[in-house]
């Protein structure tokens, strides 16, 4: 079991000018373990940079982030992390496969599974039969779920997403979704998920943590109550559930205005 | 004639159908040997301009000074077809070739390490900038009075002569490297010898691929310098021989013969080279409409 406990978390960042700009202003929560968490809030507030603290790439000023994980799953190891980057952040110099092998050598997984789970992930992307080819000569969208199926190769312990679906058309992303949604299951994995979309959040979520404009406070936390497994769009509970944190969401937008 | 047919059709369109389409249509390959066949006629009318401008000359100086290109040639050919010749260019290219090869290990690793760490780059930054601007020819004189008429002191010059200059373009090639791509490799916990063969070269493939070619046409400059002194062999021997019975057609014929094992060696194999490792990067069509 693992999960990420995030307590008033405070960073700064340096402006151009020499000032410090406040842009984590006492986040704190408390993320689902073995489900998806998806953080919620507007461009700009700093939710990217809570996931680049999480992963250990950027220092909090003040405040804590710690990944509490039960030693019984993982030993005394910290629990592996994959990271899902809000741009695909490709090696143009490999092909598609190589670069999700880089990423199963970085984490020590043994060479005899690679080419089984690199099948696996990019079949299920849909890019098998781009393996051979180099991320230049891809779309966007495609270099997208190359970086999604980087993260979900690992099958880390604790996967952070960054707006994975972002540049995806409606189909393929609600495909992704569900897929992504039993992985987590199967796996047991604690994943964090940041989103824009509302309809996202709620369809993902198991808990929702909505976020202010920048300074990024916690405005609202939302736990899902239904399982990931009884979410159906249309129906008028869930559909009154999305609407409740829409509400929050537009609330916190007419406060600004 | 062909703008008239495409006036109808958004260009963006046009191109992005003749590209993606292409690799399924086997004209591909016939389109692909046209370009080449354009690069390579470019590049030999280059050549000819240059012969061109010599003949020119070559009417206006008289043949002392400046030799017909043509019985520059055939010297060049008799030159080729004494059995010697082979010997004192592999005798100057092992030079060229040792020395390049010494300050390219050093300048690599360097250069990456003043480019990712700080205080190597304060340390290193005085002596690389002085370096550059030490003369090839004092480099030349220093390591003869030092290693004596050696083939060590033909391999020191070269060496230091070009280092500082590699070192300099790897450096600056390597600040500029991604840090979004160094991020996602530290979360992916790969190792040090990961990031500089997987992550970093890549990035400075276009720096080193200069450096080569600045590299060697220095290293060159350099060995004739080194062979000139004192040496009983390679090409700057020749060089000075042809110098002492004024022959300048010998001069320029040996020059020639060197130029042109240079530019056997800069398109096959450094653009052999170069080919093979950037084939993952689209060409770049700046001034198409
Ligand atoms: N390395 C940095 N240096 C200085 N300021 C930064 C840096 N990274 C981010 N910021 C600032 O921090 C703020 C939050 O950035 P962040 O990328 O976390 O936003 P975000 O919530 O992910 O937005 P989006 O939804 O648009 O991706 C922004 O205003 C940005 O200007
Ligand atoms: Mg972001």
């Amino acid at each position: 079991m693992a999960y990420i406990h995030v307590d008033r978390a405070v960073k700064f960042f340096p402006r151009e000018d020499g000032t410090e700009m406040l842009v984590l202003d006492g986040v704190s929560f408390d993320s689902k373990a073995y489900g998806i968490t998806c953080l919620l809030g507007p461009s700009g507030c700093g939710k990217s940079t809570l996931l680049n603290v999480i992963s250990g790439l950027e220092r909090l000023d003040r405040g804590r982030v710690e990944i509490i994980s039960n030693h019984r799953d993982t030993g005394a190891r910290p629990p592996k992390l994959g990271y899902v980057f809000q741009d695909p952040r490709l090696l143009s110099w490999k092909r598609v496969e190589d670069n999700l092998i880089f990423a199963l050598k970085g984490m020590k997984v043994p060479p005899s599974e690679w080419q089984e789970r690199v099948h696996k992930y990019l079949d299920l992307v849909g890019l098998l039969e781009f393996r051979k080819q180099y991320p230049l000569y891809l779309s966007g969208g495609m270099r997208q779920r190359i970086g999604l199926a980087r993260g979900l190769v690992v099958q880390p312990e604790v996967l952070l997403m960054d707006e994975p679906y972002s540049k995806l058309d409606q189909l393929t992303a609600r495909k992704l979704r569900e897929d992504t949604l039993s992985i987590c299951a199967l796996l047991k994995q604690t994943t964090l998920l940041v989103t824009h979309d509302v309809e996202e959040a709620a369809y993902m979520g198991d808990r929702i943590v909505v976020m202010s404009a920048r300074p990024a406070r916690v405005v609202d936390i939302f736990d899902n109550p239904f399982s990931a497994l009884e979410r159906n769009l249309d129906d008028v509970h869930f559909i009154e559930f999305k609407k409740k944190v829409l509400q929050t969401v537009l609330n916190l937008v007419k406060e600004e205005v | 004639m062909e703008k008239q047919d495409k006036a109808l059709v958004v260009p963006g369109e046009a191109e992005s159908f003749d590209r993606e389409d292409a690799p399924v249509r086997p004209s591909r390959k016939a389109a692909s040997r046209r370009k080449a066949a354009w690069d390579n006629s470019l590049r030999i009318g280059s050549i000819v301009a240059i012969f061109f401008i010599w003949w020119i000359l070559s009417l206006i100086f008289p043949p002392t000074l400046i030799p017909k290109p043509w019985e520059t040639l055939a010297e060049a050919g008799a030159i080729i077809s004494t059995g010697n010749f082979f010997v004192e260019i592999g005798n100057t290219l092992r030079r060229v070739l040792v020395g390049f090869g010494l300050a390219m290990a050093v300048s690599i690793p360097l250069g990456i390490l003043m480019g990712t760490l700080r205080r190597m780059e304060s340390f290193f930054e005085p002596p690389v900038i002085l370096g550059l601007t030490m003369p090839g020819l004092i480099w030349a004189v220093l390591m003869i009075m030092f290693f004596g008429l050696t083939e060590t002191s033909a391999y020191a010059a070269v060496a230091i002569t070009i280092f500082p200059m590699l070192t300099i373009s790897i450096w600056q090639g390597t600040k500029s490297i991604d840090k979004d791509l160094i991020d996602m490799s530290n979360v992916f916990q790969a190792t040090p010898v990961m990031k500089i063969v997987e992550v970093i070269l890549p990035q400075l493939i276009s720096h080193i691929l200069a450096a080569i070619r600045y590299g060697l046409g220095l290293a060159w400059k350099v060995v004739v310098v080194v062979e000139m002194f004192g040496f009983s062999n390679g090409v700057g021997y020749q060089v000075v021989r042809g110098f002492n019975v004024f022959s300048m057609k010998t001069v320029l014929a040996w020059a020639l013969t060197f130029l042109i094992v240079m530019i056997l060696i800069e398109f096959g194999l450094i653009g052999w080279f170069e080919r093979s490792v950037t084939r993952w990067r689209p060409r770049v069509e700046a001034w198409r409409r």
